[in-house]
């Protein structure tokens, strides 16, 4: 007779094996980010509550421990790009009759892209601030 | 005990049994096709060929051309009627895989590209990269997804054919994962089961070939033809056996002693032909029985390569360089590296003659159809009258789809006529058979199954191997008697039903024992040497006047197989001589 | 020579409530494979364990187990690979019913591979009597989608499986891709339904370790999700005809 065994899918299989763990890290990134978003979005309510309201905000985003949180969201974030990144040939393959490229170049292109988007939001930030800081 | 009911069963569900059921299921898209095998299709055995498929496809080659080589491949012994049907067929076959879906490779101009082959005078063998056999398969198995009249018992294991009134009427089977017993009774019965070369111990088999419908058969007195010629295929890795293809050596691969020497021009295959630039029938592209045995001479003459896993020539491909190996070879070059540390890129591949291909089977008409009226048999456990004395590379792939489509066609104009005997009549048969099948289960005798497994092996590589001498295949005779006996002592541990392989494995056995006691018998009748089956001490020639005829074993109830004799069916090439190497001269053909 | 532990996982449905494990010692050499160990032990230790397996070369499928964790190829996982660990762990595939010992029901897998219709689909019918043409180029397309053996060893590797089994997994939408990427084929269309479905490609989430264990280097994440940007487009397709008030494409 048959009497098949079923198994159940343990609660913690994401920690059982390594390939897992770097996929659960990979989707764990949103969390930190999430984070971040609530601390911004709690910003512009403070900026809407008057100029005293949003100088404490400021304030408090600089002590040690909003710092780490930020921190911990910056290294989400770029691991979350690089992960991403990595993965675009498998997805993105454009291989046609009438057009290909290269997967190589298609993750450059990703590659480049990135880090012009980072560069230039670094790169703008400081030249919105330069006046200000520097007046 | 279950019953179930069909129009058609097929046994066995690779290439030529898949093949059989696509055309039974499109010449009568009403009939019920039941395809039952013991693994899963896409497992059977025809996933593990590599080389390729034959059909004459380039311009300058002609079906009179294929005819002769496979004729002349063949030793003369092959039924040239049926050979004329295959070749006329074995094209639109190739074909009908393609607009399926088969990745046939490709030359850069989107057509079909064909490679040299061994015995092959023009490159006519089709081929996806080095796993054509893998590639027919899948196609194959998908394609029979989309006939609703195809259904199939996966994993049940055919036991018994069930006979009644002189007609095969059905079969009983094992469903393997409840342990139960089956009963299907049927208006026709395909044999698909593939080889049997299982009964060595060196082979290129997979664990499954284990010659099921031939001892199946061969049990309800239908004769078993041309058993003696099992062929040796001249490169499988040592001590596992493992097939690396001869389109190695179609692609220009070439063979050679632990000093780089290139052996088989000493074998009547020469001249040695330039590096890279393989000649058809020449050198490494002679046909395999005449290399199986110029490394039996080489290793009995001290100049093989010793490995930590027994004798061995080198088969070097370094000079194809990497991007051609990878193009053409990517599976070789992977075998290699994961089961003798080597890669072909850099280093030569140990290689030795294995066990590979049983010519001889289930005999058949030139239609498929067995002397049991109702019961068919396709593909290598069958012997329609192709092969001859040696099977040509690439012919057996072929083989499948032309007669696969036959044995189709054939079996389902049987069913249409209605003939099925109603299931209750084969019951008390069935019970019977079933109750042996039972006491096997239970055994508790003192023989061990992996013991009597391993003698018969050894005792079939010693007794008919490449080349046979009458006091080994005497001896092996006997052993395989004493072990037929002692087999009825088995003892087995495991006696439960669910997926018992033990149990399994012991029913295998005992097909595998009758099917080595067929071809030891065949190969001791057949006094002369011919293609596969050379006695060098006492019948070192071919003897057209007494053994241009198959053999047929037949078992006697309690004794021996008997050997008989059918004539060969000559059409249009009477015998010549075998001619390779560089002075090619045809047969005297027409 | 030498020997290694192999802890097999048991599971006898006549006799077992659940699994147990069975310790065994097996002799270990330089090329010995996880199938000669398997065969040894069930030819001269313990007939009644169950394992699958056949042509020894990795190209039927049939022996895939879980070693030390991994979905793997007992005839190409070698037991030298394993002598720093000591030990050998080997449990029937996850994620699947274990039919018996090391034997999982991989009907539910196969299931999945039969409802993607997994052949080439024409409407215009080609003459018998010659090929389609098709260059290296187009074939490179779908060639590495054409390689896989149905091992399920990648459903074992994927925990979007575990969690549905429902899911059609790595082998069945990668044979859907395999063809609507042919250039022969004309079926993508009646594909479609099954890549969009629930059960479909948006069941993956890029978890990406059933390309990883594929020993036949197919890469099933990647045809899962080349098939979510294809889902895209038609659904783009779809919406542009509806607005359009035409019927589905």
């Amino acid at each position: 007779m048959r009497k098949p065994w079923q198994p159940q899918q343990p609660r913690d299989w994401w920690l059982h094996n390594p390939a897992y763990r770097r996929y659960m890290l990979r989707e764990a990134t949103a969390l930190p980010l999430m984070l971040y978003t609530l601390l911004l979005l709690a910003g512009i309510f403070q900026f809407s509550r008057g100029e005293v309201a949003f100088a404490a905000w400021l304030s408090w985003m600089q002590t040690p421990a909003a710092l780490l949180l930020q921190g911990i969201a910056l290294a989400a974030a770029l691991l979350h790009a690089v992960t991403w990144v990595a993965l675009v040939p498998k997805i993105l393959v454009i291989d046609s009759d009438r057009l290909r490229i290269d997967p190589r170049q298609v993750l450059r292109a990703h590659q480049l892209g990135a880090l012009a988007g980072n560069l230039g939001l670094v790169v703008a930030t400081l030249w919105l601030l330069w006046p200000a800081g520097g007046a | 005990m279950n019953q179930q009911q069909a129009d058609i069963v097929i046994v066995g569900g690779g290439g030529a049994g898949l093949r059989a059921a696509i055309a039974a299921a499109e010449s009568n898209p009403g009939l019920d096709i039941l395809l039952l095998s013991k693994v899963y299709p896409m497992r059977s055995h025809t996933v593990a060929a590599e080389g390729g498929c034959a059909g004459v496809i380039q311009p300058h080659d002609s079906l009179d051309a294929h005819f002769d080589d496979t004729v002349a491949g063949g030793d003369w012994l092959c039924d040239q009627d049926v050979v004329d049907y295959f070749v006329r067929h074995a094209t639109e076959e190739n074909l009908r895989l393609e607009h399926w879906g088969c990745p046939w490779s490709r030359k850069p101009d989107g057509s079909i590209n064909v490679r040299a082959f061994g015995g092959m005078q023009i490159e006519r063998t089709w081929f996806a990269a080095d796993k054509t056999g893998f590639h027919i398969l899948h196609t194959l198995f998908q394609t029979s997804l989309k006939y609703p009249a195809i259904r199939r018992c996966d994993e049940y294991f055919c036991t018994d054919l069930l006979v009644e009134d002189g007609h095969c009427a059905g079969l009983l089977a094992i469903d393997m994962r409840s342990g139960e017993q089956t009963l299907i009774a049927a208006s026709a019965v395909i044999l698909a089961t593939g080889g049997a070369a299982r009964v060595y111990r060196y082979n290129t088999n997979g664990g499954i070939v284990t010659g099921d419908g031939m001892a199946l058969a061969y049990r309800q007195g239908v004769p078993l033809r041309d058993m003696e010629f099992v062929q040796y295929h001249p490169t499988g890795l040592p001590g596992s056996g493992i097939l690396i293809t001869e389109a190695a050596r179609g692609e220009g691969g070439v063979l050679t002693t632990c000093d780089g020497y290139r052996y088989l021009q000493d074998y009547g295959l020469g001249p040695e032909t330039p590096l890279g630039k393989p000649q058809n029938k020449q050198m490494e592209l002679g046909p395999r029985d005449r290399l199986s045995q110029a490394f039996w001479h080489e290793e009995q003459a001290g100049r093989t390569v010793a490995t930590e896993r027994g004798a061995a020539v080198y088969l070097d491909l370094r000079h194809l360089g990497e991007q051609r190996i990878q193009e053409r070879l990517p599976f070789i070059r992977d075998l290699a590296r994961t089961y003798v540390n080597v890669d072909a890129v850099h280093e030569p591949i140990p290689v030795r003659p294995t066990a590979h291909y049983t010519m001889g089977g289930i005999q058949t008409d030139r239609h498929t159809a067995t002397c049991l009226p109702g019961l068919y048999a396709v593909g290598e456990c069958a012997s329609v009258g192709l092969h001859g004395a040696n099977r040509l590379g690439s012919n057996s792939l072929a083989e499948l789809g032309v007669f696969g489509r036959l044995a189709g066609e054939q079996a389902a104009e049987r069913a249409a006529q209605g003939l099925a005997v109603d299931p209750q009549r084969l019951r008390p048969q069935a019970e019977a058979q079933a109750a042996g099948r039972e006491a096997l289960r239970t055994a508790n005798g003192p023989e061990r199954l992996a013991a009597l497994r391993d003698e018969m092996a050894c005792a079939m590589e010693a007794g008919i191997g490449i080349f046979r001498v009458p006091a080994q295949m005497s001896a092996t005779i006997e052993k395989i008697a004493e072990l037929k006996a002692r087999y009825q002592q088995l003892g087995l541990k495991d006696g439960s039903r669910a997926f018992n392989t033990e149990w399994l494995q012991a029913i295998e056995l005992g097909f595998l024992l009758d099917v080595a006691e067929a071809m030891s018998h065949a190969a001791l009748a057949r006094q002369e040497s011919r293609g596969s089956h050379q006695r060098p001490e006492d019948f070192p020639a071919r003897n057209d006047a007494l053994f241009l005829k198959h053999s047929l074993a037949r078992q006697q109830p309690g004794g021996a197989a008997e050997v008989s004799w059918q004539d060969v069916v000559i059409t249009r090439s009477a015998p010549g001589e075998r001619h390779y190497g560089g002075t090619t001269v045809q047969g005297a053909n027409r | 020579m030498g020997t290694i532990e192999l802890v097999a996982t048991r599971y006898r449905p006549e006799q077992d409530v659940q699994p147990w494990e069975q310790r065994y010692t097996v002799p270990c050499s330089e090329d010995m494979s996880l199938l000669d160990a398997l065969n040894y032990i069930k030819d001269e230790l313990d007939p009644s364990l169950s394992h699958r397996w056949s042509c020894r070369m990795a190209i039927c499928g049939s022996c895939g187990v879980m070693v030390n964790g991994e979905p793997k190829l007992s005839c190409k996982t070698f037991l030298r690979d394993y002598r720093e660990a000591g030990v050998v762990q080997v449990r029937a595939l996850d994620n699947l019913p274990v039919e018996r010992d090391l034997v999982a029901d991989i009907s539910g897998v196969v299931e999945h591979i039969e409802a993607v219709k997994p052949w080439l689909i024409r409407h215009s019918t080609a003459p018998v009597d010659t090929a389609h043409t098709q260059t290296p180029e187009q074939m490179a397309r779908y060639h590495a989608f054409s390689q896989c053996i149905n091992c399920a060893l990648c459903y074992a590797a994927c925990p979007q499986f575990g969690r549905n089994p429902a899911f059609l997994g790595p082998a069945a939408l990668t044979l859907a891709q395999r063809y609507n990427l042919d250039s022969r084929d004309e079926g993508s269309s009646e594909r479609m339904p099954w890549l969009n479905a629930e059960e479909g490609v948006w069941s993956c989430t890029f978890v990406g370790y059933c390309s990883e264990v594929c020993p036949k280097d197919v890469d099933p994440a990647s045809a899962i999700n080349r098939g979510k940007v294809a889902s895209d487009i038609n659904y783009g397709v779809n919406l542009f005809r509806l607005l359009r008030g035409k019927s589905d494409a």
